[in-house]
C-alpha cells in the first residue's frame, strides 16, 4: 500500500488542513493502512454504478474498533469531510467521495464477533462479509437473510447503510426487519447504542432511522443481527412465459392466493438470453419471453401443497412450462442465473446501468409495457431482472459508455422508466438506496417540506454535515446549509 | 376534518406555544406520563380508508381509523393487517402507530415498525410531511417514518397511515397447553418450543388469573396460534401435542386477552434475551404474588413479559422495576412515573429530535418524560 504520507509526492498536492489530517490517520492507523496516491485512489474512485467517478483525498484502512474510533475523531478535530465505505458494490454512487474528503475503508473490521446460536443472533464488526456471515451461522442451522445479488461480497455494515434487501426478502423482510442493535460512532466522534440487542427499547426508533441512512449518520461500530432458522425444506420452481405480461399476472395471482414465496423473482427475454450466453447459464429456456423463479421454504408439513396450488397459478396464467427443481444442484443452478445475470449482462456490451424501482405489484404488467415502450422509442437494450413479488424492478440498460450519444440515449430512457414508475405510485428505490444517481429523482416523490424534515434527522445525528456529504437529499432542500461546497453536487457523468 | 385542520390547529398551538394532547378515541389517554397540556387536538374525526387495493395488500388509512374497522374493510378480501395491540379494538390507527403498540402476532409479523409503510405527519411547526410510500419496499430518503412510529405524537401528529397487509390464512387455529410453570421446567419447554417444527402466528404464556378471564382451567396456559394451509397445522397440532395435552380452543381467545386488561391498572413490559424467557416469567410471578388481580402475558418467543396490576399496587410495580430485565412502563399512577420510570428521551439524540421536530415543544408534552421548555 501507500508509503508514508509525508514521503509521496502527490500529497504535497493536499490542502495543509489534509496534509495534517494524513499524518494523524496515518500515526492512528499505520502508513501502510493509509491511501493517498491518485493511482492507489483508483479502485476508490467509483462503486458498482459506472456513470460516477470521483477520486478521495485520502482513504484510510482502520483495523480496530480503537483505531475506527479515533480515525472518526481525528476527523472531527479536523473537520473533513469522510465516507464509509464496505465493499464499495453499491449501485448508487452513494460511497463516492469528493477530492476534499476521505474515504474510511471498512473493509478489514470483518470479525464475526459473537453468535449466540440460542437466542439466533450475532455480533459483527461493519465489514463482515454477508454471506460469510450465513456460512459461520450454519452449523447452528441459522443464517442472515437478507441476501443481495453482492452478498459474497457485500458487507454487514454496507447493508445497514442502505437498509439492503435481496430475493428472500419478500418473505423474511429487509435489513431493517434484521437489525437488533447498533453501536454507532458519530461524525463528532460521540460513541451511541442504538436499539438493544437484549430487550425491547423504548422512546425513538433511533435505530430504525440510521438503518438506511446512507453513510449520513455515522459508522456503525458493530452490529447486532438476528440470525433466523434454515428452513426444513426449500422447493424452487421455474415458469417460463412466451409474453412477459402473463408473467406478471402470475406474481399478482399467487400474491393474492396468500401463500408467501420465499423469493418471487422475474427475468426478461434479454436477460434470459444473456444469462444462457455466459458460464452461467442456468438451463432457462431461451426462446421464453419472461420466466418466473419462485421459491417456496418453511417447515416440511403443507409444503407440497403450496408447491402444487402455484404451479397450478403459474399455469392457468398461461406458463408454456413449470419445471421443479428435482435436487440441491439442480436448485443452485437455477438461482445461480438469477444472481449472475447482472455479470452475465457485460457480455452484452461494455457498460451496464443498473436501476432500482418500486411498483405496486399490481402495476407490473403496465409497467413492463411502459418500460418495454421506452426502451423502443429510445433505441436502448433493457434487461428486467427483478424482485416481482415486492414490486421491485431492476431495469438495467446494456451500453457502450464511449458513446456519447448513445449515452444520452440511456440517460433519457432512466428518466422516463423512473418517472412512469412515480406516476404508477411505486418509487425511485427499493434497495440500492438515493446515493448520487438518484438525487435528482427526490423532488419527484417528495415534497420540499418532507425533503426538508429529511435534512432536519440529518441534522441530528451529522449537524456540520461532513458524512457522507451532497448524498441522498438535494442540497436545495435544506434550509440551512453552510458545509458544503457548491461544487459537491457537480457529479458529471463520466 | 382534513390534514390541513390538524396543520392548522398545530400552526396555531405552536404560534401561541398553547402545549396540545393529541387523541384518537381516547382508548389509551391512561397511558404513558402526565401530559403537560391545556388543549386537546381530536383526530376522532380524521378517519376512514383513503386507498385500498387488495391485489397490491396495501392500505392507506387516516389516523383516526379504528382498527375495527381496518378489520370490517379487509375481511371480505381475506386480508387483514397483523397488529393486534392489547386494548380496546376501537383504538385508532393513529395511536397504535404513534405509541408502536403491538401484540401477540407481533411474534411472527412485527410490530408497527415493521407493518407500517408510509406516514402523513404534521410536525411541531406546522409542516407536513409525507414520508414512506405505498409500496412494501422503499428505501427512498431518509426513514422518517420510523422515526414517528412509537414518538407517541412528540414529533408530529400522525394523520395518514399506510401499511402492508397479509392474506388470512386457509386454516387459523388455537391451542391451549396447560404448562407446568417451575423454573427447570419452564425453562425447558422454552426451549424445545422454540426449536420445535412448528412457525406460530403467536404464542403466549398466560397466568393462571388470566387463563381464568379467558374461560380456560386457571393455570398458567401456553396459547398457540397455527395458520396456514391444512397439511401444515395439522403437523404443527402434532408436534404441540409433543409439549403435553393441547386443547383447541376458539380464536376469540385472542380478542379476549387483548381486552382483558381493566381500566386503571399500572402496566409493565419486562423484556429479556429469550433464552431468558423462563427467568424473567418466574421473576415476574414472583414480584407479583400476591397481588389481588394481577395478571402476567408473555411472548414466549420474543422474550417479553406484560405485567398487569392494579393500580395502587405501587409496591409490586417497584419490585417490577427492579427485576433483571429491561422493564418499560406503559400506565403507572402520576406521582410514580418519576421514581419508577427514566425518560427514554433524555439522551442528547433524542433532545435534538424533539427540538428540531416540535421546536416549540407543544406536542404531548410530558408524555415520555421530555423535558420542559
Amino acid at each position: 500500500m501507500a508509503a508514508s504520507p509525508t514521503s509521496s509526492a502527490p500529497v504535497t498536492a493536499l490542502s495543509p488542513q489534509l496534509e495534517r489530517a494524513a499524518a494523524r490517520l496515518a500515526s492512528i492507523v499505520g502508513p501502510h493502512a493509509i491511501l493517498s496516491r491518485p493511482s492507489e485512489l483508483v479502485t476508490y474512485s467509483a462503486d458498482g454504478l459506472p456513470f460516477y467517478r470521483k477520486r478521495p483525498a485520502l482513504a484510510v484502512f482502520p483495523e480496530t474498533r480503537e483505531q475506527l474510533i479515533a480515525v472518526v475523531r481525528a476527523l472531527a478535530e479536523e473537520r473533513i469531510p469522510f465516507v464509509p465505505r464496505g465493499a464499495g458494490t453499491g449501485l448508487s454512487g452513494g460511497a463516492l467521495a469528493e477530492n476534499d474528503a476521505v474515504v474510511i475503508g471498512l473493509n478489514r473490521l470483518r470479525r464475526i464477533l459473537s453468535i449466540d446460536p440460542e437466542n439466533r443472533r450475532a455480533v459483527v464488526e461493519p465489514g463482515a462479509v454477508n454471506a460469510g456471515l450465513t456460512r459461520a451461522a450454519s452449523e447452528y442451522g441459522l443464517h442472515y437473510a437478507p441476501d443481495p445479488s453482492s452478498q459474497t461480497a457485500c458487507t454487514i455494515g454496507g447493508n445497514v447503510a442502505e437498509n439492503a434487501g435481496g430475493p428472500h426478502c419478500l418473505k423474511y423482510g429487509v435489513t431493517l426487519n434484521h437489525v437488533l442493535a447498533l453501536t454507532v460512532i458519530l461524525p463528532d466522534g460521540e460513541l451511541v447504542s442504538l436499539g438493544s440487542a437484549h430487550g425491547e427499547r423504548d422512546g425513538y426508533d433511533l435505530l430504525g432511522a440510521f438503518v438506511g441512512s446512507e453513510g449520513c449518520f455515522g459508522i456503525a461500530v458493530d452490529v447486532t443481527v438476528r440470525l433466523v432458522k434454515n428452513p426444513e425444506a426449500v422447493r424452487t420452481l421455474l415458469a417460463d412465459y412466451t409474453a412477459i405480461v402473463d408473467a406478471a399476472r402470475a406474481v399478482s395471482a399467487i400474491i393474492a392466493s396468500g401463500v408467501v414465496p420465499a423469493a418471487m423473482e422475474m427475468m426478461d427475454g434479454p436477460t434470459i438470453r444473456a444469462v444462457e450466453a455466459s458460464i452461467y447459464a442456468a438451463g432457462y429456456p431461451v426462446d421464453a419471453d419472461a420466466v418466473l423463479l419462485v421459491e417456496l421454504d418453511g417447515l416440511t408439513a403443507g409444503l407440497e401443497e403450496d408447491v402444487a396450488l402455484v404451479e397450478r397459478l403459474c399455469r392457468e396464467a398461461g406458463a408454456r412450462a413449470v419445471r421443479i427443481a428435482r435436487d440441491e444442484t439442480e436448485r443452485a443452478r437455477l438461482w445461480q442465473g438469477r444472481k449472475k445475470a447482472f455479470g452475465a449482462m457485460g457480455r452484452i456490451s461494455p457498460d451496464l446501468v443498473v436501476q432500482d424501482a418500486v411498483v405496486p405489484r399490481t402495476r407490473l404488467p403496465d409497467i413492463l409495457a411502459e418500460i418495454h415502450r421506452i426502451a423502443q422509442e429510445t433505441g436502448v437494450l433493457v434487461c428486467n431482472v427483478f424482485h416481482a413479488g415486492d414490486g421491485n424492478l431492476h431495469p438495467n440498460i446494456a451500453y457502450d459508455a464511449r458513446d456519447a450519444e448513445a449515452t444520452a440515449r440511456v440517460h433519457h430512457a432512466m428518466r422516463a422508466i423512473m418517472r412512469a414508475c412515480i406516476d404508477a405510485g411505486g418509487t425511485i428505490t427499493g434497495e440500492h438506496g438515493v446515493g448520487l444517481d438518484k438525487l435528482d429523482y427526490m423532488p419527484l416523490v417528495f415534497t420540499e417540506d418532507t425533503l426538508e424534515a429529511m435534512c432536519r434527522l440529518r441534522d441530528v445525528f451529522d449537524p456540520e454535515r461532513r458524512a457522507n456529504p451532497g448524498k441522498v437529499v438535494p442540497v436545495r432542500s435544506c434550509r440551512e446549509w453552510h458545509m458544503a461546497p457548491a461544487a459537491r453536487r457537480e457529479a458529471a457523468p463520466v | 376534518m382534513t390534514s390541513n385542520d390538524v396543520r392548522d390547529a398545530v400552526r396555531e398551538a405552536a404560534g401561541t406555544r398553547t402545549p396540545v394532547r393529541i387523541v384518537g378515541r381516547g382508548t389509551w389517554l391512561d397511558a404513558g406520563r402526565p401530559v403537560r397540556a391545556t388543549r386537546t387536538l381530536s383526530l376522532a374525526a380524521l378517519s376512514g380508508v383513503v386507498q385500498y387495493e387488495p391485489g397490491d395488500f396495501t392500505l392507506t388509512a387516516r389516523a383516526g381509523t379504528t382498527l375495527a374497522e381496518l378489520t370490517a374493510a379487509t375481511l371480505p378480501h381475506r386480508q387483514y393487517l397483523a397488529l393486534d395491540p392489547f386494548g380496546d379494538p376501537d383504538g385508532t390507527l393513529g395511536a397504535t402507530v404513534a405509541t408502536a403498540a403491538n401484540g401477540p402476532m407481533a411474534y411472527a409479523f412485527g410490530g408497527p415498525r415493521d407493518n407500517v409503510i408510509g406516514l402523513e405527519v404534521i410536525t411541531g411547526d406546522g409542516a407536513i410531511v409525507r414520508c414512506g410510500g405505498r409500496v412494501v419496499k422503499n428505501v427512498a430518503g431518509f426513514d422518517l417514518t420510523r422515526l414517528f412510529t412509537g414518538a407517541w405524537g412528540t414529533l408530529g401528529v400522525v394523520t395518514e397511515v399506510s401499511v402492508r397487509l397479509r392474506a388470512l390464512p386457509a386454516v387459523d387455529e388455537t391451542y391451549a397447553l396447560a404448562i407446568d410453570e417451575r423454573p427447570e421446567r419452564l425453562t425447558a419447554l422454552v426451549a424445545s418450543v422454540r426449536r420445535a417444527s412448528i412457525a406460530p402466528f403467536a404464542m403466549e404464556l398466560v397466568s393462571p388469573e388470566i387463563a381464568s378471564r379467558l374461560s380456560l382451567t386457571a393455570t398458567s396456559t401456553l396459547l398457540v396460534r397455527l395458520g396456514g394451509n391444512a397439511a401444515s397445522v395439522r403437523a404443527q397440532r402434532t408436534v404441540l401435542d409433543t409439549f403435553g395435552e393441547s386443547r383447541q380452543v376458539a380464536n376469540e381467545v385472542w380478542s379476549a386477552l387483548r381486552s382483558a386488561e381493566p381500566a386503571g391498572t399500572i402496566v409493565a413490559r419486562l423484556s429479556t434475551l429469550p433464552s431468558n424467557m423462563a427467568q424473567l416469567w418466574t421473576q415476574a410471578r414472583e414480584a407479583l404474588a400476591g397481588v389481588p388481580g394481577a395478571m402476567i402475558v408473555a411472548s414466549v418467543g420474543r422474550g417479553i413479559a406484560r405485567c398487569v396490576l392494579p393500580d395502587d399496587a405501587s409496591d409490586a410495580a417497584g419490585r417490577l422495576a427492579r427485576c433483571e430485565a429491561t422493564v418499560i412502563f406503559e400506565r403507572l399512577p402520576a406521582g410514580l412515573w418519576a421514581e419508577l420510570a427514566p425518560s427514554p428521551v433524555s439522551d442528547r439524540l433524542s433532545r435534538s429530535v424533539k427540538d428540531r421536530f416540535d421546536p416549540s415543544h407543544v406536542l404531548n408534552p410530558g408524555v415520555l418524560g421530555e423535558e420542559a421548555r
